[in-house]
């Protein structure tokens, strides 16, 4: 059979009219995406005292605010949505558009990283404006930058989840439930208790925290970051690897 | 010069498995241009992984499909770039309004929605005043509208619509079969799967009744009727004394019910 004249959109042009609506859809769930800064907001007005403790610090207070909230973007935003749209069919109707796949969960994790860097630059304001929290200029990039790849960590255990399970609601269940779980395990952190500490300081929760921490001040930067940034990195690779091997468009 | 009509689509001994169930078995037909092609069956007789596969939804184990002289698994942008799909359950981002939809899945075809372009569209589908309202806020029919106009945006060569009609009231399916009839008219061609025998009748070119996998028959409306009218199944299952298109299907694919 003859090949009739057929032309392709151009990938660039695709990816631009994926973006523009997936950021609209991030402006409709606005308030949504608010709560997702809200744990952050709370850690930061109620732990003002912690912040002129010697044991605990400013960068400790910004570090905890930052990684809750990426959880919270990473396992409740980024999930639920691909869940969502999964099971209402709407992967399925792109999938059949001239697009490459790829583009459809490009755009999506773009739009993720806005949120991260959103979330990064709000608790710093809001630790200035409460806190009274100033670090040096390096210190606010690296901790920009960080924050991406602590992000990632909870993109990609999300990504799991969602390729995992199947249901919507079973989705949503297991996100709030392992993201309680990081509260928790945040918690234990944070016992004078050594054994746990160490525990806690190599789960996807504690590598992110040591990485923010010692991003928001760069001069204290030690072997231990280091450990962590490469966990953190491992972290990733694995949940993403997981996520996409697992993953399915369709729930049928 | 040669006038006759090119094979838009052609399915070739096509395998579809999942696991270890052999959903499509060998099946073959071809559609041509400007022509209305349903595909007929039961439930799970193996329509929809037939179009799946069509649609690259789902990767044949053997077996070519060809779209306007690309085949799917090597040219896939370009088969996708070359029809029209509306599936059986289609839902759009429901954050997006139906003037943002038809403008997202405009760009995706690589073309370009001005607002009066969009009027016009809207206007053609009767939903000038929902250009506004959230696809979740639509009437059944309504949706149905917007998701024909998505499939037909970029005018493809070829349209597949999986169970266009199902949970539709007989004023919109009337609308949506002029609305067929005119993608024919362009000279495109149009597969349809549908449950209607009356639907397949009425607006069918060609049709295959396909069952348990493979296609056992192929022909017109009329043709496969007054093949099989003598038929003694046929003849047990019609009623009123008129043989229909339902009557030689069920005589065809038996009465059990399924899935």
């Amino acid at each position: 059979m003859n090949q009739m004249e057929i032309t392709i959109p151009k990938t660039s042009a695709v990816l631009k009219a994926l973006l523009k609506a997936d950021y609209t859809t991030l402006w409709r769930n606005r308030r949504a995406n608010l709560m997702a800064l809200l744990v952050p907001m709370i850690i930061v007005f109620s732990w003002k005292s912690m912040v002129s403790m010697p044991m605990f610090g400013p960068a400790f207070v910004l570090s905890n605010a930052i990684t809750l909230g990426l959880v919270a973007i990473g396992l409740m935003g980024y999930t639920n949505s691909i869940a969502r749209d999964r099971d209402k069919g709407v992967f399925q109707r792109l999938r059949v558009s001239p697009l490459p796949l790829w583009t459809i969960m490009t755009s999506r994790l773009i739009v993720q990283l806005t949120m991260i860097m959103l979330l990064t630059l709000v608790v710093f304001i809001a630790g200035y404006q409460f806190d009274h929290i100033s670090m040096s200029l390096s210190g606010y990039i690296y901790t920009f930058l960080i924050s991406i790849v602590g992000g990632a960590v909870y993109l990609g255990l999300g990504q799991a989840i969602v390729g995992r399970i199947q249901n919507p609601e079973t989705v949503n269940s297991s996100a709030r439930l392992i993201y309680f779980a990081f509260i928790v395990v945040g918690m234990f952190g944070e016992l004078n208790v050594e054994y746990l500490k160490d525990i806690v300081n190599w789960t996807p929760y504690g590598t992110v925290k040591t990485i923010l921490a010692s991003s928001l001040e760069p001069s204290k930067w030690n072997n231990q970051a280091t450990n962590a940034l490469l966990l953190t990195l491992g972290y990733t690779v694995v949940f993403a690897t997981l996520g996409i091997k697992w993953f399915k468009w369709s729930t049928k | 010069m040669d006038t006759q009509p090119i094979n838009i689509l052609q399915v070739d001994d096509l395998n579809v498995f999942y696991g270890s169930f052999q959903a499509v078995k060998g099946v073959s037909f071809h559609v041509k241009q400007g022509e209305i092609f349903g595909l007929l069956g039961p439930n799970g007789a193996g329509k929809t992984s037939t179009l799946s596969a069509v649609e690259g939804l789902i990767r044949q184990q053997s077996g070519t499909v060809t779209v306007a002289g690309y085949e799917t698994l090597k040219h896939p942008l370009h088969v996708k770039a070359a029809m029209g799909v509306q599936l059986q359950a289609t839902s759009f981002q429901p954050e997006l309004n139906v003037s943002e939809i038809l403008q997202l899945y405009a760009s995706l075809y690589g073309l370009t929605l001005t607002q009066e372009k969009l009027k016009t569209l809207l206007r053609e589908i009767n939903l000038a005043e929902a250009e506004g309202k959230k696809f979740g806020q639509l009437s059944g029919g309504q949706q149905q509208r917007v998701s024909l106009a998505i499939t037909t945006i970029h005018d493809p060569k070829l349209v597949l619509l999986d169970e266009p009609t199902s949970g539709l009231d007989p004023q919109s399916r009337r609308q949506l079969w002029s609305r067929i009839e005119a993608i024919r008219e362009k000279g495109n061609g149009v597969v349809l799967t549908t449950h209607s025998m009356e639907e397949a009748e009425a607006v069918c070119d060609r049709i295959s009744i396909i069952d348990h996998g493979r296609i056992i028959a192929t022909d017109t409306p009329q043709a496969l009727i007054d093949k099989h009218r003598d038929d003694p199944e046929v003849v047990a299952v019609s009623r009123r004394g008129k043989v229909t298109l339902e009557d030689v299907f069920i005589a065809l694919t038996g009465l059990d019910i399924r899935g």
